[in-house]
């Protein structure tokens, strides 16, 4: 009886081919290091001005909070550097405003709304800083005050 | 004298290795090009960075994608569509997209309003941001979302 020709080729020994499957890792080697994204994920920061949403606060109002119907933050831009500007003091730092203003006024009244009044040469990267700000302590109300035009 | 024998005894063999090798090199090709093809739509911008940024949604909301360019270009610094505009072109064009969209609420009232996206470079300075602002709310479109890149 005629027996199939690999068994003599191989000596009865089963060999695994490497050379394909480099191949084909190479092949997706290639694919996934062409298709990868190097660039970092964009997100949205949402600015939905008319959000609902009342968070009543048991604390205890302090008389110069008390009337606050909107708590409005100044930013300028001085000698190269961002001032912000709430209650007629001025901050220098983010983290000084958060701690001495924001998270203040935050555990008074959530839903307190916040606006930014914003000067026009300030940057984009510290307006958005200060918006970012705003978000993460909690407040939904954030709108952006505006210039009259004709 | 001997005569050659068809050494393949009848059959003719078909290799189908190199087409398989052929075929799989101009899937991957199209792959790649579709998707770096994809990727070059957006222009490539230095967003300002926010930690309380969330994925945009995949969705049929109507959106305006607006670029904030870091220098001004000859026509604006405001690019649409790959299209260099003044501001007072942007303000028409939102006028148009947001009458588009009230229509189409009409008709639909399960249709999400129009969605104002701004791309803007950390540089730009607010005072070139702000008249696209007053324009989406001069035109009632409320739903303004900044670009940005996780921290």
């Amino acid at each position: 009886m005629r027996r199939p020709p690999y068994h003599k080729e191989n000596g009865g020994r089963l060999e695994v081919k490497m050379t394909p499957m480099i191949d084909v890792i190479f092949l997706l080697l290639i694919f996934f290091v062409c298709t990868a994204s190097f660039s970092a994920p964009e997100e949205v920061l949402a600015t939905h001005l008319l959000l609902p949403g009342t968070v009543d606060s048991e604390v205890p109002i302090p008389p110069e909070l008390e009337d606050l119907e909107e708590l409005i933050i100044e930013v300028s831009w001085r000698e190269g550097r961002p001032l912000w500007k709430v209650f007629s003091s001025d901050y220098d730092e983010l983290p000084q405003l958060k701690e001495k203003v924001l998270l203040k006024v935050h555990k008074l009244q959530a839903d307190l709304p916040v606006i930014l009044d914003v000067a026009p040469n300030v940057p984009m990267k510290n307006v958005i800083d200060v918006f970012d700000l705003c978000r993460e302590i909690g407040f939904e109300k954030i709108q952006f005050a505006a210039s009259p035009q004709p | 004298m001997r005569v050659a024998t068809n050494l393949s005894r009848g059959s003719l063999g078909f290799n189908m290795t190199p087409m398989i090798d052929v075929v799989f090199l101009l899937i991957i090709f199209f792959l790649v090009s579709s998707h770096l093809a994809q990727q070059e739509t957006q222009l490539e911008l230095d967003l300002p960075k926010a930690s309380s940024g969330t994925r945009p949604q995949v969705d049929n909301t109507r959106r305006v994608v607006v670029n904030v360019l870091p220098e001004r270009k000859p026509g604006g610094r405001i690019m649409v569509a790959g299209r260099v505009m003044e501001k007072a072109e942007l303000a028409e064009l939102i006028r148009f997209e947001g009458e588009a969209n009230r229509k189409l609420r009409e008709k639909d009232r399960e249709a999400p309003p129009l969605e104002v996206r701004i791309r803007c470079d950390r540089k730009v300075p607010y005072g070139e941001v702000e008249p696209v602002m007053i324009a989406c709310a001069r035109e009632g479109v409320w739903k303004v979302t900044f670009a940005v890149v996780g921290k």
